[in-house]
């Protein structure tokens, strides 16, 4: 166990001191940024659920109506993400002209979706889509608080370029590398991570909420628990690879892969196993327990959207052991 | 090792912990479910439900449309009933909210509280399948109600299926002991289940035999004839039959999407066949906005309620549809332009307090709001 943890498997071992404080410090912001993604993207979640919900009982006028007035809510999701990925694009890139691009590309995304949310917001108070700064729900301050959040990450898109702007595309951080994607599953490569990444994200924010609105009592005790362990698995896991196995040299890497794969399928089919087991003791779990962190309303009469979740850390450990396995073979 | 396999019977421990906690019978304590009004000649009851509260919602406006069938459906009944007449309760059927928070709960209940004042009215709520959806603990949400000064709400730890069932019983001097003239009962009609841990899909809930075996019960505490009106939210499958075979009965109103409800004979409850013949007089719900579909079988006149307000989804009825429903629905309302399937509902209970016979109106308010003056139409049963 040790072997995995020693102090030498990692980039950063490699690191001067100041070159260990910005790592941490970016590490940090990845850390808070993933946090404001994960909330929002479940309020977004929340007003794109409702907005489905009308459409698929054929109210698409309804739906048009209530997406325009949460487009602020939709926006601040956008802008916490894009901030996720100004961060791990400063944190990790293939070099450093590519960590240039990325950087400009995401900040410059930042401020427009700052920009639209801030004019949105003002033209629906012209139009009376709101009727007045401060309407209230679904928070107190709404839409207020969505416009001062758009001018933190306006701040910060600002702030992204300059720091750009003063080091003249040399920057002084050398980031942990991350090996280049091969092109020909470029497509398929950056579709699993989003996916897996939202999952994550999604389940950061229901594991922590989960653990103030679950019902522990009347009778939903094993199955909440269950439940809360699906998401605590697909965060984990998220969490293992970015700051775990990302942070490995790479031979490291190609060593520990397919062990760390094992495990996290163990984990997972146990995870797996214990809610159906959970969902076997309350059938009527999810509706009357669950349904505050099941990712869309629908969930009310599919059990697909609880499964996706079931599923994706297991797919990931599936994935994860095959490349081991390749690495190994190569090796 | 040894250690290891001591720690294995912890694993048991979430099993023992689901079913732990003070159960209560429900029979040992029938009159803990029990609340009381007092009965009076024209006893009016307003239904709202599917009122839907949830992330895309503008408070704002949603109260500004439930102030106008508030303020509507009282001047309705003063011009009908006298000065004096107000609205007695309000039946909240089910999903008040879906997708929402507690910030949004606490404005609900205020702004219900508010209107109780100001009205006189006492209300009651009733789980729907999506109040459980939403940011806050279906619990947090139960006490909510339960501590609301003009809320009728009870939730036990008992062995009835649902969250919470409970009777307001209309008596001659509004206390508890003295004559019961009318029974209402409002009954949690469950959110969905899976038949199995691995189904694909889900099937709608249904009231419960227990549920049933409960109301007769506190139907008997209360001298076992009395006319009684049931609300809950979830369809039972004898609106789908009766529907069916309407040719046969006397019906009203709109039926433009599903009932809703599980359509499976295994599921299916056996609460209104077996509360029709113990004097259940009316059962509304809600759940399937785009119906209003209401029909007299023999005693009992079951339906249901009105949408309130526009969230998630309404229907939009057309003159110029081909739809038969749409047609079937306009000829039996007498509209003969477009409006939306919004509104509420209003029972009358006319019974005079010393000659109950369970007798009762029904009325369908459609209420939308126009820039060029609200649309304003009030249907009898």
């Amino acid at each position: 166990m040790k072997k995995f943890f020693d102090k030498d498997n990692f980039i950063t071992s490699t690191f001067n001191g100041n070159q260990k404080k910005q790592s941490l410090i970016v590490s940090i912001a990845l850390i808070v940024f993933f946090v404001f993604s994960a909330y929002t993207f479940f309020n977004a979640m929340y007003a794109f659920a409702d907005c489905i919900g009308s459409i698929v009982s054929g109210s698409a006028d309804a739906a048009l109506r209530d997406a325009s007035r949460s487009l602020p809510l939709f926006l601040s999701c956008f802008m916490s993400i894009w901030a996720l990925l100004l961060c791990h694009g400063l944190f990790r890139n293939v070099d450093d002209v590519k960590r240039v691009k990325s950087i400009k590309k995401n900040a410059f995304a930042l401020l427009a979706f700052a920009a639209v949310n801030f004019v949105a917001i003002i033209v629906m108070l012209i139009m009376g889509k709101f009727h007045s700064l401060v309407e209230g729900s679904p928070s107190p301050l709404y839409p207020l608080d969505s416009i001062l959040y758009s001018l933190v990450f306006v701040a910060l898109g600002v702030f992204a370029l300059l720091y750009l702007k003063k080091f003249q595309e040399k920057l002084p951080y050398e980031v942990p590398s991350r090996g280049p994607v091969v092109k020909k599953a470029r497509g398929l490569y950056c579709t699993f991570m989003s996916f897996w990444m939202l999952i994550a994200i999604f389940s950061f924010a229901a594991f922590t909420i989960g653990l103030f609105i679950q019902d522990f009592v009347n009778g939903y005790l094993f199955f909440s628990i269950a439940l809360l362990l699906v998401y605590f698995v697909n965060c984990l896991f998220l969490a293992v690879w970015e700051f775990y196995y990302n942070e490995l040299k790479e031979e490291k890497r190609k060593e520990f892969l397919f062990p760390l794969a094992l495990c996290g399928l163990i984990v997972s089919v146990l995870v797996a196993v214990l809610y159906f087991v959970g969902l076997g003791v309350n059938l009527d779990g999810p509706s009357n327990a669950g349904f505050g962190i099941l990712p869309v309303a629908f969930a009310a009469s599919v059990n697909i959207a609880t499964m996706i979740v079931v599923a994706t850390p297991l797919i990931v450990s599936v994935v994860a052991l095959i490349k081991g396995l390749l690495l190994r073979k190569k090796a | 090792m040894k250690e290891k396999t001591r720690l294995l019977p912890l694993l048991l421990v979430p099993f023992l912990l689901s079913g732990c906690g003070q159960v209560n019978k429900y029979a040992e304590h029938l009159d803990d479910y029990v609340f009381t009004m007092k009965y009076h000649k024209n006893f009016n009851i307003l239904q709202l439900t599917d009122i839907h509260w949830n992330a895309n919602t503008s408070t704002f406006e949603s109260k500004n449309y439930l102030d106008k069938v508030l303020a509507e459906t009282q001047a309705h009944i003063k011009a009908a009933q006298g000065n004096d007449a107000k609205i007695d309760l309000v039946e909240l059927t089910g999903d008040m909210f879906m997708l929402s928070n507690a910030f949004q709960v606490d404005s609900f209940l205020k702004y219900f509280e508010q209107k109780s004042e100001e009205y006189g009215f006492k209300y009651a709520a009733i789980w729907g399948n999506h109040d459980r959806h939403g940011i806050y603990n279906p619990n947090w949400l139960g006490q909510r109600f339960a501590k609301a000064k003009n809320s009728m709400y009870f939730e036990p730890n008992d062995d009835v299926y649902g969250r919470s069932n409970f009777i307001i019983n209309l008596t001659a001097d509004g206390n508890k002991g003295s004559a019961v003239k009318w029974q209402i009962s409002n009954l949690d009609s469950g959110a969905s289940f899976s038949e199995t841990s691995v189904s694909p899909f889900r099937d709608y809930d249904y009231i419960r035999q227990d549920q049933t075996k409960w109301w007769l019960a506190e139907h008997a505490a209360a001298g076992g004839t009395v006319p009684g009106i049931a609300y809950y939210h979830i369809p039972q499958d004898e609106n789908l039959k009766l529907y069916e075979a309407r040719a046969t009965y006397t019906n009203k109103f709109f039926k433009l999407e599903e009932f809703a409800d599980n359509g499976n004979e295994e599921y299916a409850s056996d609460f209104l066949d077996t509360a029709k013949d113990h004097n259940l007089r009316g059962a509304f719900m809600g759940h399937a906005h785009n119906v209003d579909w209401t029909v007299k079988w023999d005693n009992l006149i079951v339906g249901l309620g009105v949408k309130t307000g526009i969230e998630l989804y309404y229907a939009h009825v057309d003159v110029n549809s081909d739809d038969p429903a749409m047609k079937e629905g306009l000829a039996s309302v007498g509209i003969n332009e477009n409006f939306d399937l919004i509104g509420a509902s209003l029972v009358t209970i006319t019974d005079e307090e010393d000659n109950i016979q369970g007798e009762f109106d029904l009325e369908h308010l459609y209420l939308n709001e126009r820039k060029s003056g609200d649309f304003v139409r009030w249907v009898k049963f």
